[in-house]
């Protein structure tokens, strides 16, 4: 008699066979291009109409801001518009993960109850859409950035390391909040607001030099803001970002993606009987 | 996992279940909400239940073998072929299946209704491990079995629930894995179609393949399977030839042969 394909037995600890589990997802990379392409297509990213709102969302957007900073300060110039559009792109890199991946879980009922796969693919499927929903706006950005006739300097790559960044603390977030969400259905209800704070309190509308020392303290505690504001100093103002705050936020998204991924893995296994 | 299978012999064994149990935890709610969590704190009410699914159930299922799964409702028919299937982990026990598995639905087919038939059957392959080249292959054979023609390629929030499971069943049946588990998924189709998918679990059946049937439809699985188990409450009752098992459960349910089992799939 040949050897069982599959084995299965009760688990001892909370995680499941990291390696065996990391092999089946990798196995399964097609599905989650597939399952992203298909999100994409059905919200008509793949009509040029669609692709043109893509870059129209963000850049109407930041006209709205833009205004509202005008009328608040009186008074604005072209790098502060700049400085917005830059950050508040990036920002709806994170925000379109957590608002797509809160109920990744919960809508894959059907998959979940039927098949036996790496639950962790939906999420991180959520986190690739907002990322190919955000290429083209980093694109629109440059241009913007060019018309405005901001000097193009070296210092500007250092935008690759904090993208990358941004996107494990996306996946980190993503991952955590499809997970709360199957606990708590009523999460996804709250999360409009969760952003709309986060927003407030990033460096977006404002630059994070301008900050009374008080709130600056506080904004430890925000894992965006490190990110932001690296991210600014080298696509706006082709500066080498602070070290200590590309560190703060290699740690945030790092911390972020660990805890979020252990507190998923050792809880997937009950989602089937969760849903 | 789901792969191009190799022949297997009659008699070797395809899943062996030992002394498995399974034991978890629900929510009571539906829908369990932040909300009503605190509102519960100061009465500190409870918010889940314990269910006890599976209790020490052990048998074997071999290769050109058709098992029956019968029981009353909640009695852990279906918790046990998810369990064979390998989406719920077993509290107790062990299992070793010796070959692909596919449940019916498994391919997840359905699960996004705003997208059509054919992106559900390949994102439910994809899922469930097979290749894009795979399923390729298989697509035609897919859509001429669930005779769905053109809408196949439009949303599956406008099926109804025949061509629901239509696709579902063909799906299952064509991609021919080791070992089939069908959990009651057929009663929707019409005459016609039942007739075809009953044709198709015994062209299946001879190919030796091992299928394990859970149904309410006696008369379809006196027909079909070659060996049957009562599951009741959570145990195994009684495992034998077909026709001495499901009367021995008709009479434990106290229905006879009415006309109302009798029928389905």
């Amino acid at each position: 008699m040949s050897a069982p394909l599959q084995v299965y037995e009760p688990f001892k600890a909370g995680l499941p066979p990291l390696f065996r589990y990391l092999n089946s997802l990798w196995s399964r990379r097609t599905f989650i291009a597939e399952y992203s392409r298909s999100e994409l297509r059905e919200q008509h990213f793949d009509s040029v109409f669609g692709q043109l709102w893509l870059v129209l969302n963000p850049l109407l957007l930041s006209g709205v801001y833009f205004l509202l900073i005008v009328i608040i300060r009186g008074t604005s110039d072209t790098t502060r518009y700049a400085h917005l559009t830059a950050t508040l792109f990036l920002f709806y890199l994170v925000s379109n993960s957590l608002s797509g991946g809160v109920r990744s879980i919960t809508a894959g009922q059907k998959l979940i109850l039927n098949t036996a796969f790496p639950r962790i693919m939906l999420p991180v499927s959520a986190v690739v859409v907002a990322v190919v929903k955000f290429l083209p706006t980093l694109l629109v950005f440059l241009i913007i950035r060019t018309l405005m006739g901001l000097p193009f300097s070296w210092e500007m790559l250092w935008a690759i390391p904090i993208l990358l960044i941004t996107i494990f603390l996306a996946l980190g977030l993503s991952i955590t909040i499809s997970c709360i969400n199957v606990y708590f259905r009523d999460i996804a209800n709250f999360l409009p607001y969760l952003l709309r704070t986060l927003l407030y309190l990033s460096p977006i509308l404002y630059e994070a030099s301008t900050l009374k020392p008080k709130v600056l303290a506080l904004e430890e505690f925000n894992p965006l803001f490190p990110i932001l504001d690296s991210w600014s100093r080298a696509l706006v103002h082709g500066q080498t970002p602070k070290t200590s705050y590309m560190l703060t936020a290699i740690a945030w998204s790092l911390g972020i993606f660990l805890v979020g991924t252990y507190f998923f893995l050792s809880r997937e296994r009950e989602f089937a009987v969760r849903l | 996992m789901l792969s191009a299978s190799n022949a297997h012999k009659t008699h070797e064994i395809a899943v062996s279940v030992r002394g498995l149990g399974l034991t978890y935890k629900t929510a009571i709610d539906r829908r369990p909400t932040l909300k009503a969590r605190v509102k519960s704190l100061g009465r500190g009410g409870k918010q889940t239940r314990v269910i006890r699914a599976l209790d020490g159930v052990n048998f074997d299922v071999e290769y050109g073998q058709v098992l029956g799964v019968v029981g009353t409702n909640g009695a852990g028919k279906s918790s046990m072929m998810r369990v064979i299937a390998g989406i719920i982990p077993p509290t107790q026990g062990r299992i070793e299946v010796f070959g692909s598995v596919s449940t019916l639905l498994a391919l997840g087919v359905g699960f996004n209704p705003s997208m059509s038939g054919r992106d559900n059957v390949f994102l439910g392959g994809l899922a469930s491990g097979m290749s894009r080249e795979e399923i390729e292959n298989h697509f035609q054979e897919i859509a001429d079995f669930s005779e769905l023609g053109e809408a196949i390629d439009s949303p599956m929030r406008t099926y109804s629930s025949g061509m629901f499971s239509r696709l579902a069943f063909s799906v299952a049946a064509t991609v021919r894995p080791d070992i089939l588990i069908v959990d009651e998924a057929l009663s929707t189709g019409d005459a016609k179609f039942k007739e075809k998918s009953l044709n198709r679990l015994k062209e299946l059946r001879s190919d030796d393949r091992a299928l394990i049937l859970v149904s309410h439809a006696m008369a379809t699985l006196r027909d079909v399977c070659n060996d049957v188990v009562w599951l009741h409450q959570g145990k195994l009752i009684q495992r034998g030839e077909p026709n001495a098992v499901i009367d021995a459960y008709q009479e434990f349910l106290q229905v006879g042969k009415s006309a109302a089992i009798d029928e389905d799939v």
